[in-house]
């Protein structure tokens, strides 16, 4: 198995929660406005699932060329609260054919700064072009 | 509060079209904090071998909650209490990368609803089409309703 650098992201803010609300649309104010986070039990606003899932997506297309991306997938298993400062780890995990072509099979985790698994998630990339091969332009 | 989920299975809702537009794509890098510059420098998006600025590995949130179900939407649909809803799964296929300028139709529709371990699981699963009639992105997302109130130790994204 190989494993592929970690990326540390910065502790997430309230700010940055409202960013991410007006930039995906996703206006739940459960991860905005304290008062309705409190309203439903928790001791603040949680951060989107899919923020923690984008944070995995940027690892993701820092380790591989955004275009041989074929497939990622996540479990959420943790609520993540502002102040908490998250990684994405991963590794390959095997060698694999699917529809005509060699793939990586990968597996990640996000963890915030204690290890609490926030994610777990596995995704399959294309290969590339084997080495020696012509170079050939990719044509997204 | 135990409901009869069968009823949403198959529920689709209205198709819906979505421009890509490269400035939506730089605020939401900015909004992950992702500075790969494939994403708001067309020039070296090129060199890179796409298109035009090509879109994250998770943007199509967008399309479906800026043009299709909102949040909103899904819990009047689905009649969901929305303090007690969370992401459990998340997942996407990918054909071709769609960037800026690309016209996206999209299709939703509820393919599963149950309820496990005190909550109501629904799946939903999003295709996504470009000008060409090409499919070239397919998103799964399970949605929890918890049954009970949430407690801020447990729980999900």
């Amino acid at each position: 198995m190989k494993e592929l650098p970690i990326l540390h992201k910065q502790a997430i803010t309230h700010t940055q929660l409202v960013r991410y609300a007006g930039a995906s649309g996703d206006f739940n104010p459960i991860h905005t406005v304290v008062p309705v986070a409190k309203q439903a039990g928790l001791q603040d606003v949680i951060a989107h699932g899919m923020l923690v899932m984008g944070f995995a997506g940027q690892a993701l297309t820092e380790w591989f060329p955004r275009q041989y991306l074929r497939s990622f997938q996540v479990r959420f298993s943790r609520m993540t609260y502002p102040g908490e400062q998250l990684s994405v780890s991963g590794q390959l995990v095997e060698s694999m054919v699917r529809d005509g072509e060699e793939r990586w099979l990968g597996e990640l985790i996000v963890t915030n700064q204690t290890g609490e698994a926030k994610l777990k998630g596995t995704f399959e990339v294309w290969k590339g072009e084997p080495e020696g091969s012509e170079n050939l332009p990719l044509i997204p | 509060m135990t409901k009869d989920l069968s009823k949403y299975v198959g529920y689709t809702f209205e198709p819906y079209a979505y421009r890509v537009e490269a400035g939506k794509i730089r605020e939401f890098a900015l909004a992950i904090g992702d500075d790969n510059p494939i994403y708001h420098d067309r020039d070296v998006a090129q060199q890179s071998g796409f298109r035009d600025i090509p879109l994250p590995p998770t943007f199509s949130t967008v399309i479906e909650m800026w043009a299709g179900p909102s949040f909103e939407h899904l819990i009047e649909v689905l009649e969901l209490d929305p303090l007690r809803v969370l992401h459990g799964k998340q997942r996407y296929d990918y054909g071709s990368v769609i960037c800026a300028g690309d016209e996206i139709t999209a299709c939703s529709r509820i393919v599963a609803a149950e309820s496990k371990s005190r909550m109501n699981l629904f799946t939903l699963v999003t295709e996504y089409a470009n000008q060409q009639g090409e499919q070239v992105l397919r998103a799964e997302s399970v949605i929890i309703e918890m049954q009970e109130r949430m407690r801020a130790k447990e729980g999900k994204g």
